[in-house]
């Protein structure tokens, strides 16, 4: 990866699809100094643009943007757009690709809901779910799976609120967050007594708009670009059922732990290695969940990890006197979550992270950080894509 | 935006809950399987299908959904989870119906998990009102309120009778009523109309009778407020209750839907009892099934005065010369054109006579009917034991009864009306129901049924020693239905807006 883009993510009722990329793109060509026509090929990312935007054939659209000719390719997530393009340049068919990804939600704000859970799973939509549901079944399952009652429901739900909290912290400090300021405990634990559910508004990521691109070159033409590039030292992906209830565990996500284990097993590193993930935090039920599944804590105990390290935050977890970093961005919570481009935004902090150029939010000095991870999810736990992005 | 061979597949798999298991590793699927994913091609052919219908769930998990996606808004909030069934081997999503609000500032979600459920069919979502009405199972309730699991089991035939009668039967309302003086009357949940209350009482029949479904040759389905101006509510009976023997996707049965205002059901108790005696029809079973959501004007409109009296619910009786509960001995109908009740094409509520309605028409023709099956078979008044008529309201039945000459202890277990309101085809139905539910056997049964328009059936009827036989494979009877706990009243308001469904 030689450079990368983004726009703010949030509401931008007044701007076209097209200017988003734009704005994505332009961030990106400049700081990697390349043209558009270096570009090879361009694969591009969003979820559900046919159906918000009434815009089929994006390539398209992005052809009139760029004036360029090329092969383009569409795909649903931008974790998905770049890992055809790796497997591409990897073949040896390019050098350098244009990986973008794109959504505007919020122009279709009447009838998101409906989509999101109609395209999630059919069945879970017919018996009357929501986009939210499955997450509340989830903490219910795994409450029950844990056995977890009394005081420990207390921290559990404490711990919770923690998450989101601390995401909106990290969120102050990216100036391309949805939400840049602070929320307080008490504001997410009323905001769930007044749903009368077990999470509440702040508890999940927002809708938003927004755009995200980086560019992906061959090892060998990185060089011409940048002098610290950013490697995909391991990737994976893998795929469950649509349907949320109809897998056999509803405490965990299948696909994180193998994309987890098998983007490992390539990047030839173990856990110990990651000090930062960007996680995907559509719900603080998630980033618990997925703390579990990439494999960082035991199985039943990441709540206690989330509250013994948020009484007195520091700005990272800290797992067996390990520090580790998670959703420097914001997360989705505070970062936005526009699908298509979520994942785009993800890597961006990765990246930035790992080059020391993400300015308030950096954790580490220039070199200290050697790797990060990546996780990204379709669906409710139906994808799941992991990268294990490193400097060497 | 509607899709109807989505809607099909959809309704077919979900109206039903059809699966399918693999018979090598035992893996369930609730979906139309060729193979099982763990054991891959050798399982082809070595799936078989089946369903979740008369099944008995456990809701595992759940949550509370108080905004919920644009097509559902009319069920305002509900208890919305995971249910499992076969010890967990196949586990569905569903959300809990019959709950008109969920009160409460902290519900204890722990306290609704692990308790059983009872599938129900019901209208799945709002659609617009050209489109094709989509349904569903995956809506429960809890077995140990209101509507209680029954299995459904079979049973080879014990005896063959000489005439043809009864069965089986079941009726199903809600458990919703609104109260008004001394009257109370049931009222449909917000998913329900008069196409599920007509597959509710004909399962409860099929229960009743432990006849299997696949014997069942005919439905006739009478309504007055069938939700489509065309296309039949048999249909869907035929198709949820796997009515007739199923090839492919289709069913080996007869439906059709029947109409004369509230004796559509009544009056086609002897074309069922006829055809399943026809030595050459090769039709062992029929089924008839009155159902209705009735229907009225509000209170200030014309026609608004029938407003206090409707009631929702449905009947269901099979017919057969096997394992007969009750026999039919002979019948007499009658019929003029007399206009005291109308509803013309495309207006949502009927019109009616007012005292039109009476001496000209339900007197006259409920009089004529029982008086001249009477003469017929030659009975006088202390041979009947009991007395079933149409009731749309309490004094109507009540004062035909007296005129003809019979006693309280004849006329009064039918009358069922100030309990569940008129519920239009169902309403002779449900009091037969009732008389059958606690009546001995060797016990002669009266009915008179009326419908506008005009025209009324008698039939009499004689109950044999199986009806006892039966009884304990009916829970759902007349009377648990009608003093139940679990019953929830509602103001008119929320009674209007319930009626009018999503």
């Amino acid at each position: 990866m030689v450079s990368v883009g983004r726009t703010r993510f949030g509401e931008h009722y007044e701007k076209e699809p097209e200017k988003l990329i734009e704005e994505a793109w332009l961030k990106a060509s400049i700081e990697g100094n390349l043209e558009r026509r270096d570009l090879e090929a361009c694969y591009l990312s969003d979820y559900f643009l046919p159906i918000t935007n009434k815009l089929g054939l994006e390539e398209g659209f992005l052809s009139e943007l760029t004036e360029l000719h090329v092969p383009m390719e569409v795909t649903r997530s931008f974790s998905s757009a770049l890992m055809n393009a790796a497997n591409a340049i990897q073949a040896g068919r390019y050098d350098v690709v244009l990986v973008g990804g794109i959504e505007k939600m919020t122009d279709r704000w009447d009838k998101i809901r409906d989509d999101l859970m109609l395209l999630e799973d059919p069945w879970s939509y017919y018996a009357g779910c929501t986009p939210e549901a499955n997450h509340e079944l989830m903490l219910r399952a795994y409450i029950k799976k844990y056995g977890i009652a009394g005081d420990d429901l207390e921290t559990l739900s404490l711990a919770l609120a923690q998450v989101s909290v601390k995401n909106h912290i990290h969120g102050t400090k990216n100036e391309y967050a949805q939400y840049q300021r602070k929320i307080t405990v008490e504001q997410v634990l009323s905001a769930r007594k007044e749903s009368r559910r077990p999470l509440g508004l702040y508890d999940y990521a927002p809708i938003s708009d927004g755009a995200a691109i980086l560019i992906l070159t061959s090892e060998k033409a990185a060089k011409e670009y940048t002098d610290k590039p950013v490697y995909i030292s391991g990737s994976s992906s893998a795929t469950d059922y649509l349907t949320y209830p109809a897998r056999e565990d509803m405490t965990h996500f299948l696909v994180t732990e193998v994309a987890m284990k098998n983007a490992l097993k390539l990047s030839g590193r173990n856990l110990g290695d990651i000090p930062i993930v960007e996680l995907y935090d559509q719900s603080t039920v998630m980033e618990m969940i997925s703390l579990e599944d990439l494999g960082f804590c035991k199985r039943g105990t990441a709540w206690r990890i989330i509250n013994e390290s948020c009484q007195d935050y520091k700005g990272y977890y800290e797992i067996n006197r390990k520090k580790l970093f998670v959703n420097m961005s914001g997360g989705l919570k505070a970062d936005g979550n526009p699908l298509g481009a979520t994942g785009g935004a993800q890597v961006f902090e990765v990246f930035k992270q790992l080059r020391c150029e993400a300015g308030e939010r950096q954790v580490a000095k220039d070199g200290e950080l050697k790797h990060g991870c990546v996780l990204e999810l379709e669906g409710f736990g139906t994808k799941g894509y992991v990268y294990i992005l490193g400097r060497e | 935006m509607s899709s109807e061979p989505i809607e099909r597949r959809v309704s077919y798999l979900g109206d039903r809950l059809r699966g399918n298991r693999c018979l090598i590793c035992g893996k369930e699927y609730f979906e139309i399987r060729d193979y099982c994913g763990k054991c891959g091609r050798k399982s082809y052919g070595k799936m078989v299908s089946t369903d979740l219908f008369y099944e008995k769930g456990k809701l595992e998990v759940c949550t509370l959904i108080d905004e919920p996606t644009n097509k559902f808004t009319k069920l305002g909030s509900y208890i919305y989870g995971t249910v499992s069934f076969h010890d967990g081997r196949i586990r569905v999503p569903g959300r809990l119906t019959d709950r008109s609000a969920i009160f409460g500032e902290n519900i204890d979600f722990s306290a609704l998990e692990d308790r059983d459920v009872v599938p129900r069919f019901r209208r799945r979502y709002s659609v617009d009102r050209s489109d094709v009405i989509p349904t569903i199972s995956l809506a429960f309730t809890f077995a140990d309120e209101y509507y209680p699991y029954q299995p459904y089991k079979t049973a080879k035939p014990k005896k063959e009778y000489d005439l043809p009668g009864i069965v089986g039967y079941g009726v199903y309302t809600s458990r919703f009523r609104i109260k008004e003086g001394s009257i109370e009357r049931s009222v449909p949940f917000i998913d329900e109309d008069s196409i599920t209350a007509a597959v509710e009482a004909g399962k409860l029949a099929l229960i009743h009778s432990e006849v299997e479904s696949c014997m069942v040759g005919k439905i006739y389905v009478g309504s007055e407020s069938n939700p489509y101006a065309v296309k039949p509510i048999a249909s869907k009976v035929a198709q949820v209750l796997k009515l007739g023997e199923e090839e492919e996707d289709v069913q080996g049965v007869d439906a059709v839907d029947t109409e004369f205002a509230c004796k559509a059901a009544t009056s086609m108790f002897k074309d069922a009892a006829a055809l399943v005696n026809y030595p050459k029809s090769n039709i062992k079973y029929a089924m008839v099934i009155g159902a209705d959501n009735s229907q009225a004007a509000p209170r200030d409109c014309p026609g608004g005065e029938l407003d206090l009296f409707v009631g929702y619910g449905a009947a269901a009786f099979l017919f057969g010369k096997q394992d007969v509960i009750a026999e039919i001995e002979g019948w007499y109908s009658c019929t003029s054109d007399t206009p005291d009740f109308w509803r013309r094409d495309g207006e949502p509520h009927p019109m009616h006579g007012g005292r039109f309605t009476g001496d000209p028409a339900y007197f006259k023709h409920v009089r004529k009917s029982a008086k001249k099956l009477m003469e017929r078979l030659n009975l006088k008044i202390e041979d009947v034991d009991y007395f079933v008529a149409h009731q749309p309201n309490v004094q109507f039945p009540v004062r035909m009864a007296k005129e003809l000459g019979f006693k309280e202890e004849q006329y009064m277990p039918m009358l069922q009306v100030a309990k569940f309101g008129n519920t239009y085809s169902g309403a002779a139905p449900v009091g037969l129901a009732a008389v059958l539910d606690i009546a001995e056997p060797d016990k002669r049964i009266l009915v008179a049924s009326y419908g506008s328009g005009a025209g009324s059936d008698a039939y009499s009827l004689i109950t044999t020693s199986q009806l006892l036989d039966k009884r304990q494979n009916q829970k759902l009877t007349v009377k648990y239905q009608a003093c139940n706990p679990f019953l929830e009243y509602v103001d008119y308001t929320t009674y209007r807006r319930l009626k009018a469904g999503m």
